[in-house]
């Protein structure tokens, strides 16, 4: 079962993620920021996928996968960064940072599925 | 109690400030997505009951039967339904609350008493505030009004002033 990692500062939102998440099938860890996502990335977590805001306290969603980029586990794992965001630079500079993918909040729980879908073809 | 004209404009922005974070306490929905992830596991469990009604019932009463697997996909349905509301709220009040959180921050700093007035808070300095396209497309929409209306302060100046004033 694919684990996901989920990053929002937004308690309802993760709760939210987890839900439609789990009820397809996927294993999920959460962190309300990129500061704790990086903290369990170093405590072992080695997610199939992560699914981050960019908006967030203490690390933002660009700071974290400009580190989670420079970590061996998570170099090449897909990232989807689900924002309130939809403006081209923040876009830009997300996949400068490494981002696989973007969705812009609102979205469907269908077509975050399909997006998770196409970066694990697997599952 | 009197304050001079900065106080005050610092005091009535801490008021504002204060004001707004309260009001964003209140558009919290995470007890309405709640209650519609509840709805839906209870539809759930209903939907199970049914199913297993309409199994027990197959060959004693066709009809009941019939209306069994009837309620069963309307239950399928509205449950869709139901969780992409509860999906699209979560959303729209993280949303909702980036955007207050944004006009606080902004109030906050225009509340602080060091520093001269008009150095606390750029229009700059708001724009890096924001978390959507929305905000900056407003931002740039009272930018250009603000333009034009200081040009025609500008000009109506100018032309009581006469030629050469």
């Amino acid at each position: 079962m694919p684990a996901i990692l989920v990053l929002d500062d937004s308690a309802t939102m993760v709760m939210s993620l987890s839900r439609i998440l789990k009820s397809a099938g996927y294993e999920v860890e959460t962190a309300s920021n990129g500061k704790e996502g990086m903290a369990k990335l170093a405590g072992g977590l080695k997610p199939s996928l992560i699914l981050t805001d960019i908006n967030m306290p203490q690390m933002d969603g660009i700071a974290f996968i400009k580190e989670a980029r420079k970590a061996a586990s998570t170099r090449f794992t897909p990232i989807i960064v689900l924002t309130t965001e939809s403006g081209g630079q923040k876009r830009d500079e997300a996949r400068a940072a490494g981002a696989s993918s973007w969705l812009t909040k609102p979205t469907e729980p269908n077509e975050l599925l399909t997006a998770l879908k196409q970066l694990l073809p697997s599952k | 109690m009197q304050f001079d004209s900065e106080a005050s404009e610092n005091l009535v922005c801490a008021v504002l400030a204060a004001q707004v974070a309260e009001l964003r306490g209140r558009i919290d929905t995470g007890a309405t997505v709640e209650l519609l992830w509840r709805t839906t596991d209870v539809l759930s469990q209903l939907s199970g009951l049914v199913v297993e009604l309409a199994r027990r019932c197959h060959e004693s009463d066709q009809a009941l039967s019939e209306q069994c697997s009837t309620a069963v996909e309307a239950e399928a349905e509205i449950s869709r339904s139901l969780e992409s509301l509860a999906f699209e709220q979560a959303q729209r009040n993280d949303f909702t609350c980036q955007a207050v959180d944004c006009v606080v921050t902004a109030l906050e700093r225009l509340a602080v008493t060091d520093g001269p007035v008009g150095a606390r808070l750029s229009p700059n300095d708001l724009a890096a505030l924001y978390v959507s396209e929305e905000q900056r497309q407003v931002h740039d929409a009272v930018t250009r009004q603000f333009v034009i209306a200081a040009g025609r302060s500008v000009a109506e100046i100018r032309s009581r002033k006469g030629p050469g004033g």
